[in-house]
């Protein structure tokens, strides 16, 4: 139980660090920072990314081709039978009419050609809209296997080579981000530890001679461990600040990039303040041993 | 009373239950540190308000005898017992309660530099949680004893060696321990200042608490000592006691040459 000495000791020393080392605790905000900077970066970049990926994901999709002939009952009763399919989201009906409008506005300046043509020779078609979890070659592939058999159907049509382009670099983006994340992680973690390790070894004295008159590990570990944690806290606005101030000066260059949300900007704060918690008790553990080196 | 001997120990450090063995007891000790064998076979008590001379050359073993009555380390072999807990049984938790009840002093007078005097000798108070007005009155009564309370706004820097090692005392004595361990306190002083920390040890000791007093100094040891344990290789060599308690309200100058003071020891297990 903390008397009230104790406790306001403890939120002094909390602090204390920032007053009795002003350049070396200024040298460890600014080192974390330049760490945190980094994953920030970092973490930023593997965000646009992958919304890049996800919006080309939007693009996969599926047309299914009807045979020439069928009574327009036939094609109708299709479509409450294709939108039932798992992973389907949206089924459009394209008319032989509105596929050659289509084909005429990609040909551009070569559409006369098409009047060459005594009739249309576009079958009816659906259009395939999948849902965001079966936007993959599997999923695809599962679909088509599905609707290929059905007689009304002709031909089924899908990118599969650039579904498994699209598939290799989501994939090889995914770990390269996660590769990339943890050896910056890591040296996060390196750099945090010693920073503070630097801070400990200031301090080795008075730890020391708190348990020589018989302080108790929690009571000399608060106020580290909350230094810790507002260094992290520091550390990460600071990387947050920087980051932000560098956006709005490149906000014409990067157009399309997007920012983290307050949410975001929250959590990585919250995380950084976490990171501080774990370096400064990783840092501790040496000079928490029972020992008081005497 | 204390004994120690090859052929009493047993006896004496198996009389009773722990807490009549002595304030401090060791039991065919042996400390190995770092692959060097640091104490060999160390056997001794001390008694309730003892005041313990412990001496030898340095690297003896001296400071290890200090750290194992501190539970700053335990035996590699043997028994250490303080105030009635069994070193080797202790758990973690209750050794910082232990620590306060052991008092520390160095010869490096260990205080926090950039606090002053009070906030030195306050600040073992507060890491036990003391409340905030106890706080002030025994700072206030420890500083006024070692003669420091005027000086009580000074950092340790603008102190002499002799009065920083008052700060060091009151700091230790300010939880009122029942134990004082005191390695080298008298190192960095001269004579004279020695003699005044010697004689506040003494006082201290009077009120009741064990003293025990660490030096390789034999000069110190000879016009001091009441009980001397020489310690030589990690061994004990010899455990001897005054015949004539030390006078202590005697001068420096008496004490020191006091002819025939040898002859005025035996030895404990006699």
């Amino acid at each position: 139980m903390l008397r009230n000495a104790q406790a306001a000791y403890l939120v002094r020393e909390s602090f204390a660090g920032f007053r009795r080392r002003k350049l070396t605790t200024g040298v460890t905000i600014l080192i974390m920072g330049s760490a945190l900077l980094v994953l920030a970066v970092l973490t930023l970049v593997t965000l646009n990314l992958g919304g890049m990926l996800e919006q080309a994901r939007v693009g996969i999709d599926m047309r299914v081709f009807l045979a020439e002939g069928l009574p327009d009952d036939r094609v109708a009763a299709l479509q409450p039978q294709l939108v039932v399919i798992p992973g389907v989201a949206q089924v459009t009906y394209i008319s032989p009419e509105t596929a050659l409008h289509e084909f005429r506005a990609s040909l551009g300046d070569d559409a006369e050609l098409l009047e060459l043509l005594d009739q249309n020779p576009l079958p009816p078609s659906y259009h395939l809209t999948l849902r965001p979890e079966a936007r993959n070659l599997d999923a695809v592939q599962a679909v088509a296997r599905e609707v290929g058999v059905w007689p009304e159907v002709e031909e089924i049509v899908f990118h599969q080579e650039w579904i498994d382009a699209l598939e290799t670099w989501t994939f090889r983006f995914q770990m390269a981000s996660l590769l990339v994340g943890l050896v910056v992680f890591v040296a996060a973690v390196f750099v945090i530890s010693n920073t503070v390790k630097l801070t400990m070894a200031a301090s080795a004295r008075v730890i020391q001679i708190q348990k020589l008159v018989g302080a108790t590990n929690a009571f000399i570990r608060t106020p580290y461990l909350c230094e810790g944690m507002i260094q992290g806290l520091l550390a990460g606005a600071l990387a947050m600040g920087v980051l932000l101030v560098a956006g709005r000066l490149l906000d014409g260059q990067l157009g399309g990039i997007v920012f983290f949300t307050p949410a975001q900007v929250g959590g990585f704060v919250v995380f950084c303040m976490l990171l501080g918690l774990v370096g400064s008790w990783a840092a501790m553990r040496k000079y928490l041993t029972l020992r008081s080196e005497i | 009373m204390s004994t120690t001997s090859p052929g009493a120990r047993e006896h004496d450090l198996n009389a009773g239950p722990l807490e009549e063995r002595g304030i401090i007891a060791f039991r065919h000790v042996d400390l190995v540190y770092k692959d060097q064998a640091a104490l060999k076979d160390v056997s001794f008590t001390v008694a309730n308000g003892e005041f313990l001379c412990l001496t030898g050359p340095s690297g003896a073993g001296k400071s290890s005898v200090l750290r194992l009555i501190a539970m700053d380390a335990f035996p590699t072999r043997g028994q250490v017992i303080v105030r009635g807990m069994l070193a080797t049984k202790m758990s973690r938790r209750r050794i910082p309660r232990l620590r306060r009840e052991i008092g520390f002093v160095f010869q490096d007078f260990r205080l926090l530099e950039d606090r002053n005097v009070y906030e030195n000798v306050a600040f073992a108070q507060l890491v036990v949680g003391v409340p905030s007005h106890q706080i002030v009155r025994n700072v206030m009564r420890v500083l006024t004893n070692v003669g420091l309370w005027d000086k009580r706004h000074r950092l340790p820097r603008q102190l002499s060696g002799g009065e920083q090692q008052r700060v060091a005392i009151a700091r230790a004595m300010v939880n009122s321990p029942k134990i004082l361990l005191a390695d080298e306190p008298t190192g960095n002083l001269d004579p004279v200042t020695a003699q005044e920390i010697i004689d506040l040890l003494f006082r201290i000791n009077d009120a009741g608490t064990c003293v025990v007093f660490s030096t390789h100094d034999h000069g110190i040891v000879k016009t001091f000592g009441q009980r001397v344990i020489v310690v030589q290789g990690g061994r004990i060599a010899s455990d001897v006691k005054r015949r004539v308690p030390v006078d202590r309200n005697a001068s420096l100058a008496d004490r020191m040459y006091r002819p025939g003071e040898t002859a005025t020891r035996e030895p404990v297990h006699a």
